[in-house]
């Protein structure tokens, strides 16, 4: 499966310079309405994440894994984890982040964040 | 003035109009208010607009229970649709403009497979930044299980004795969907545990989350100098609060400080003039093992990181320090998201009303505690009702 460029969004303050994911109307910290869209950058480290065996309808598979990472400029965000569920995965560890298929709606791919192992 | 509930499990036979009916009724018979005197009808219930394709339940049960032409509503918010149905009630009484609200709260969520019920709980997070890829509230609750554990030390066996204690509480509830004991051995200790209570989102494993229930709860809420006669003990909710945090967990800058629970509780005992150190029963919002653990602290009965160690210790069981969920929890009453903030009020009026059989009643309660918790406790209201001195 061809992989895309991540198309996720990050918003930055003009006034506070606090990073927003996702969208907010205002500032959470000084309420202002004016932001600069920030891409997410470089690689991600790994907050937290979970193996989940008990799927939601939409998901054919028998687990998914699934974590919250860290981008090297400060953007969070949520992410399936492309890995096998013996991978010794920890919080801390860094990770690669790609745009790739996350689920299939109506036949066809969704796209969204995927964190595979480095190297 | 008047509590129901009907025994909370899979109730394949009954409507969600029947349960929230027959659990309407019930807290009406018990505030003797059989014949009417309703000014309004508040109905907590989070899914029969996707589950049963029904919308307006509350219109559909004011005319059911022949309470016309008293106000009805539905009041969605998630798990914690129940406890925002009270505070509404509560908050329309003290304005002066009702006198009695019947506020009934049910689900039925076995109507549809596993996986239909999981997604339709999931329908709450954020459908771009989380609902897409899959994610699930015991896959947010596993998420949040591994950072508490990193940080403040909370272990696999500190888990299990919530689900211990839980589930041996259900087994003396006859409202609880779960009545089965389990053991250390069976479900930690013993090789075969592995067996018995699999991962579910691990941390997480299968004893930790509670079950998918049918259920409803209803209490008749009424301002005190308007009960002239009353034929049990009256029990006033002496404090609410409530409070809400960022809707992703990712945005948090503590992701294991749940800020909506602290703040919600801090509102409800300075309305109360109380502290945690004069509540005398809780219900906390268990649908994880690890919630009990974290607002236990957050609430105030323990500081931080020593909330799974007192549990381990025996300190929130019945003649600890601080009894929690002495009806189960959620762990074991079950969780039908609509009816559970109402069923943590019924639970707690029946303690303070002295009326439980002596394995489950806190000796002489005069103060109790709830938290209903929303989302991932990105909306959470905790009550704090009191026993009225005669």
């Amino acid at each position: 499966m061809k992989k895309k460029d991540i198309e996720i969004v990050a918003y930055k303050c003009k006034k506070c310079g606090k990073l927003h994911f996702p969208f907010h109307d205002r500032c959470m910290e000084c309420k202002s309405r004016e932001f600069e869209p920030v891409k997410p950058q470089g690689d991600v480290r790994l907050l937290t994440f979970t193996r989940i065996y008990n799927l939601p309808w939409g998901f054919d598979a028998r687990y998914l894994i699934i974590g919250v990472g860290e981008f090297e400029n400060g953007v969070r965000a949520m992410g399936r984890i492309d890995v096998d569920e013996s991978y010794p995965l920890k919080t801390g560890m860094t990770l690669k982040p790609v745009w790739a298929p996350v689920r299939v709606k109506y036949g066809e791919n969704v796209y969204g964040l995927m964190f595979e192992p480095k190297g | 003035m008047g509590v129901g509930m009907i025994p909370f499990g899979r109730r394949d036979e009954d409507s969600l109009m029947d349960m929230l009916a027959w659990a309407g009724l019930k807290a009406l018979d018990d505030a003797g208010l059989g014949d009417g005197g309703v000014d309004a009808l508040y109905v907590a219930n989070m899914g029969s607009g996707i589950i049963q394709h029904q919308t307006s339940v509350a219109s559909a049960l004011v005319d059911r229970l022949s309470l016309l032409p008293a106000g009805a509503e539905s009041i969605e918010n998630g798990p914690a649709s129940g406890a925002s149905a009270i505070k509404n009630g509560l908050l329309a009484i003290a304005s002066g403009y009702y006198d009695t609200v019947l506020v009934v709260g049910g689900e039925k969520m076995r109507e549809v497979t596993g996986w239909r019920a999981t997604d339709f709980v999931a329908t709450m997070t954020h459908p771009t930044a989380e609902y897409v890829y899959g994610i699930t509230l015991p896959g947010l609750a596993g998420m949040f299980t591994r950072l508490y554990m990193e940080k403040y030390g909370v272990t696999r066996e500190m888990l299990v004795s919530i689900s211990i204690k839980n589930q041996a509480m259900g087994t003396l509830n006859p409202y609880a969907h779960v009545e089965m004991a389990l053991s250390k051995d069976g479900i930690f200790d013993d090789p075969a545990a592995i067996v018995n209570n699999p991962p579910a989102a691990d941390p997480l494993h299968l004893y930790d989350a509670c079950p998918v229930s049918d259920g409803a709860a209803a209490v008749v809420l009424t301002a005190l100098d308007k009960v002239k006669k009353p034929s049990k003990p009256p029990v006033v909710i002496a404090g609410f609060g409530q409070a809400t945090d960022t809707h992703t967990l990712q945005e948090r800058a503590d992701p294991t400080d749940l800020k909506a629970v602290t703040l919600a509780a801090q509102q409800a005992f300075e309305r109360a003039k109380l502290k945690p150190t004069d509540i005398h029963v809780a219900e906390l919002h268990d649908a994880f093992t690890i919630l009990e653990i974290a607002e236990s602290e957050h609430v105030g009965f323990f500081k931080k990181g020593e909330g799974g160690k007192a549990a381990l210790a025996g300190k929130t069981k019945l003649g600890g320090q601080i009894p929690i969920n002495l009806s189960g929890g959620l762990k074991a009453r079950g969780h039908p998201v609509g009816a559970t903030g109402v069923a943590q009020v019924v639970d707690i009026v029946w303690q303070l009303r002295h009326e439980l059989p002596k394995e489950r009643q806190v000796k002489n309660a005069q103060n109790g505690l709830t938290v209903n918790f929303g989302g991932f406790g990105n909306n959470v209201l905790a009550f704090v009702l009191r026993r009225v001195q005669e």
